[in-house]
């Protein structure tokens, strides 16, 4: 017997004492109970008075911006002369600016493409670097390198990697293979696809840390026992690795996905947008907009949208992992 | 469960009525003490030989007047701390910033008028440099403190290798920049060298600011005013047209740009020029101690621009010292403001090879060459008083400025793109824009 098992056993005496108190009064009773669950689950407000310090840093830094952001939406903002309500004209700007269309089909496309090629990339390290050995660990960190190198040092790397003359970095390589130089991010034909693989680059290395925890998971025997059924190795990671790896999928695909609506960074240091407005996305537009034209209002108006967006996108993809799971 | 809903929905109602609760008007009537710190944003660099220029200035002017100032240097974003600031209605109370903000930060009334009867030097004024200071109404919301104007730097030892003359005109400037870029002036045998260094990314709408020295030499423009302080869009004019084209062809037909010009901001820019990659930049006196600590001074030399089909106008731009609004201490912005632009306060913010904070300076009484006997340094004067023109002080600027820059960037990336066909479109959201700021010609 664990010392568990004895503290929960009621002693025999106080078992009998508490029949006895019931058949005295049963309203008393009820109320010595309340007390007790009470006494056993706290006050209401004692998980509440655990969470204040977080609720109160979320309100202050998260909610009430987000409010403040959402009531600037419908307003001409001028701090020291009176914000001005103007309804839903900001949103009619940022959705009839020429820019907006174009610039959420830029965010969607390199959305989709980093998502899709991050976890490629990902899963296939992932695959290439599972195992015990000693020395992976040392590769697995190497690749994980570009994760944690602030993304304006990778922004400055890849500008040089993407010299758009024939010395350039990776222009030389393409030269090897009788390829022509390209302008990769100054050409408005290859801007984008530019910086879908800088993203690709940066992300695929998260992307297959996630992985490698979730390899961990599925079980060896089923490798073993396609392997005995003649599965070829594409047809194990085909048949046993994805399936068992779909709840990872899922969740990287949220987190990619939201990552790839929000991108803003490395667009901002490589082109700012440009070339010819080719790789312009929401969030670059929307700063745009609100802070280097000072129309605050319209920027937030585009933030709101913004948020809607991935808002749908992620209920989207719980209501379809709920359907599966189903 | 139940209880605990309603108290997360008390949380939101509270957040959402504290929001709401923070969008009046600020008292302008803010209670005054003479003797408040005043705290300084300027826009340069953290702990850069600017931050060091103006430390020098605030002391200089503590000494001389007894009022403290905290001086705070912030070069990326600043505009966008500075609306940070704003919306927590604590501005600080003098900001030193470019003077094309002046129409925005007025707009949102950010900015306190200046009483000029209170700025006595004022009167020592250069009348260019007080009137950028101006907004649409003539009223006075910006001070001049320094001035600067486009001149263009050419590598000396390149053009005497190739037996070319300082260019005076677009042909001799076009000349140069294709010999730059084909005769292999640095002699290493490759084709590694442009004639132009030119900063053409949207960022700060950069590819506009740079393409204005070339479009007003023209007698292009991006609006023109017609009137009552009423302003139409100007791209279309042949002049602009022809301004565009010429520009365009250095880069599409002569290739004589440096590569990856579209996307690159100053700091890339100016690396192409010290390191040897371009031949010519046009640009302000304020990286001459850069280039010369980095490229070596007898490398290079200094010229006023070449003159376009109409003039040598070239775009003058300038610190200005805006008095912010909701001070404590409104005496002490205006003694700091005129500190700053007397002959005393230009002095001290011009001594020093590399931290100072007066490029050219604004006041009438002082010589640039008494403090500064570099020739180079009167050759930007001299530009920047017979030649330099400010942008309009419309409500903003930067609208304009962002949106010719997309348009000019586009031109310069993609060679097959119809140029009046484009210009004609950005008219049409000039157009939109000055209807916007209600200073559109009807």
């Amino acid at each position: 017997m664990s010392l568990d098992q004895v503290k929960r056993a009621p002693l025999p005496e106080r078992r009998a004492h508490r029949a006895a108190g019931r058949g005295a009064d049963g309203a008393d009773g009820a109320a010595a109970g309340h007390r007790r669950r009470d006494r056993r689950a706290g006050r209401w407000w004692t998980p509440w008075l655990f969470l204040a310090p977080a609720l109160l840093l979320f309100l202050y830094f998260k909610f009430i911006p987000m409010a403040n952001a959402l009531t600037m939406s419908f307003q001409e903002v001028q701090p020291y002369l009176g914000n001005r309500w103007v309804g839903t004209e900001n949103y009619a700007t940022v959705l009839g600016s020429d820019g907006f269309r174009d610039a959420a089909w830029h965010t969607v496309v390199l959305a989709a493409g980093q998502t899709a090629g991050s976890m490629l990339l990902g899963l296939a390290l992932a695959l290439l670097m599972e195992g015990q050995g000693r020395r992976l660990g040392f590769v697995r960190s190497a690749a994980f390198l570009p994760v944690v190198v602030p993304i304006a040092v990778v922004a400055e790397l890849w500008r040089i990697m993407y010299h758009p003359t024939e010395d350039g970095m990776v222009n030389s390589l393409l030269g090897l293979v009788g390829f022509g130089p390209s302008g990769f991010i100054n050409d408005p034909d290859s801007s984008l696809v530019s910086i879908m693989v800088t993203g690709i680059w940066r992300g695929a290395p998260y992307d297959m840390m996630i992985f490698l925890a979730g390899l961990a998971s599925v079980d060896r025997g089923l490798y073993e026992a396609a392997k005995v059924d003649g599965a070829s190795r594409f047809q194990r990671v085909r048949h046993v690795t994805v399936p068992g790896l779909r709840s990872v999928f899922s969740i990287l695909f949220i987190l990619a996905a939201i990552r790839g609506l929000r991108v803003f960074t490395e667009v901002f240091l490589l082109t700012n947008g440009g070339p010819d407005g080719s790789t312009e996305v929401v969030m670059t537009l929307i700063y745009k907009l609100g802070l280097e034209q000072n129309r605050l209002g319209v920027g937030a108006a585009g933030a709101v949208l913004l948020f809607l967006m991935t808002l749908i996108l992620t209920i989207a993809v719980h209501l379809v992992r709920r359907r599966e799971s189903k | 469960m139940r209880r605990s809903r309603w108290i997360g929905a008390g949380f939101l109602a509270s957040a959402l009525i504290l929001t709401s609760c923070t969008s009046g008007p600020a008292g302008a009537d803010v209670e005054q003490d003479s003797k408040a710190t005043l705290q300084l944003w300027t826009r340069t660099t953290p702990g850069g030989p600017g931050e060091k220029g103006t430390l020098a200035l605030a002391a200089a002017f503590e000494k001389a007047t007894g009022h403290k100032v905290e001086v705070t240097a912030i070069f990326d974003d600043f505009e966008t701390k500075l609306q940070q600031r704003a919306a927590q209605r604590d501005l600080p109370d003098i900001v030193m910033n470019d003077v094309t903000q002046l129409g925005a930060m007025h707009e949102q009334g950010l900015l306190r008028e200046i009483d000029l009867d209170k700025i006595k030097h004022s009167k020592q004024l250069i009348a260019q440099g007080l009137g950028s200071g101006k907004s649409l109404d003539g009223k006075q919301f910006g001070l001049p403190y320094s001035a600067q104007a486009t001149a263009l730097l050419i590598r000396k030892d390149w053009r005497e290798k190739l037996r070319l003359d300082t260019p005076r005109n677009w042909d001799d400037f076009t000349a140069m920049a294709e010999a730059f870029t084909t005769e292999d002036p640095d002699g290493d045998g490759k084709k590694n060298t442009f004639g132009l260094a030119a900063p053409l990314s949207t960022k700060r709408g950069y590819a506009s600011w740079y393409f204005s020295n070339f479009l007003w030499a023209a007698g292009g423009d991006f609006i023109t005013e017609a009137g009552d302080g009423t302003y139409e869009p100007a791209m279309t004019t042949e002049k602009s047209v022809k301004a565009v084209q010429w520009f365009r062809d250095l880069g599409c037909e002569d290739k004589a740009i440096q590569p990856g010009a579209v996307t690159m901001d100053t700091p890339p820019t100016n690396e192409t020029f010290e390191s040897g990659r371009t031949g010519m930049f046009a640009v302000g006196p304020y990286l001459l101690p850069r280039f010369d600590e980095v490229l070596g001074k007898d490398k290079y030399e200094v010229v006023p621009m070449p003159k376009g089909p109409k003039d040598a106008t070239v775009l003058a731009e300038g610190g200005t010292i805006y008095l912010m609004a909701g001070s404590e201490n409104q005496a002490g912005q205006d003694a700091f403001a005129d500190f700053a632009v007397s002959a005393e306060g230009q002095r001290t913010g011009m001594r020093g090879e590399t931290g100072f904070t007066v490029q050219l300076p604004v006041n009438k009484t002082v010589d640039i060459s008494e403090v500064r006997p570099d020739p180079r340094w009167k050759t930007y004067a001299e530009v920047y008083r017979s030649s330099g023109r400010y942008a309009p002080s419309i409500p903003n600027w930067s609208a304009v400025r962002q949106t010719t820059a997309e348009t000019v960037n586009a031109l310069m990336a993609d060679c097959d793109l119809d140029t009046r066909g484009e210009l004609r479109d950005l008219d049409k959201k000039l157009a939109d824009i000055l209807e916007e700021q209600g200073i559109a010609a009807s």
